[in-house]
């Protein structure tokens, strides 16, 4: 899963309001990252709009959650349009990969526990220009999810393509 | 299989300075941000006057800002200093010739 430097890497989000997306090339440079909100039918509206950022950046590699992994709490809705989207990075001939929580967790934590704000507190001081302003503030069990956290979820999967055979990063 | 370079990197410049299309295109002189949103989506090439405005809003070259179009335009300019070399007054060059040639194959090593 080693990544050498001129891979490019687009790493989908889905959310239950549309997807975060993050797109990173060389050792560790961010070159494009949001939020896309879809309305109306979500899978196809996402497909949608996924295929035009796989045929704008041209990846090599597409990334997404392993929603099948163990203790993974996707929706079926999101579980299929997971589904959806492997099966379109193949019809573009791009390689699709799945990484689980667990996976993103030990690459971001000595121990590979830590919650989904640290991993993003851990994003907002690695990338400061792209990421550090849009931290959002941490989740209270009344609140609901900030859609900004879709983008550092897609970040922390490109981050831990490039790092999986690395250290911890904060160990 | 490795990914060639995007043609520019506009967009990733734009937004780690906080700028809108709006912002960009107002500081470029156009009218709104359709423009900056093709360039961005490499649906539009710049002229030479707005790449060096790119340059000054970027702090950053040209050839970094337009990565993947200046490897383009390099490859191409390469080749021709290729087909250069094979001018009969470069098969034994002398003088200035000798100048010229050097000159020709540093754009090749590029």
């Amino acid at each position: 899963m080693n990544q050498s430097k001129h891979h490019r890497i687009l790493a989908i989000a889905p959310s239950s309001r549309g997807f975060g997306f993050a797109v990173m090339e060389g050792q560790e440079t961010l070159v494009d990252w949001g939020v896309k909100a879809v309305e109306g039918d979500k899978n196809s509206g996402t497909l949608e709009k996924v295929e035009t950022l796989i045929e704008l950046y041209q990846p090599t590699i597409v990334i997404l959650e392993d929603a099948s992994a163990k203790g993974s709490r996707r929706s079926a809705r999101i579980r299929e349009l997971m589904q959806k989207i492997i099966a379109m990075a193949a019809t573009l001939s791009v390689k699709a990969e799945v990484l689980s929580r667990e996976q993103v967790r030990k690459v971001f934590f000595a121990e590979g526990l830590g919650s989904k704000h640290a991993v993003a507190a851990i994003l907002a001081k690695r990338f400061p220009e792209e990421l550090g302003d849009r931290l959002p503030p941490k989740r209270r069990p009344w609140m609901s999810e900030d859609s900004r956290m879709d983008i550092y979820d897609a970040v922390a999967l490109a981050v831990t393509l490039k790092n999986w055979n690395k250290k911890a990063i904060r160990s | 299989m490795a990914s060639p370079q995007l043609k520019n990197y506009l967009r990733s410049n734009r937004k780690r300075l906080g700028l809108s299309q709006k912002d960009v295109a107002f500081l470029l002189g156009a009218r709104g941000g359709a423009k900056v949103c093709r360039y961005e989506r490499f649906s539009r090439e710049p002229s030479l006057e707005t790449a060096l405005a790119f340059e000054v809003i970027f702090q950053k070259p040209a050839s970094e800002l337009f990565a993947g179009l200046y490897k383009e335009v390099e490859q191409r300019v390469s080749a021709r200093a290729k087909v250069l070399t094979y001018r009969k007054d470069f098969q034994n060059p002398q003088g200035r010739s000798t100048r010229k040639l050097e000159a020709i194959k540093a754009i090749m090593s590029r």
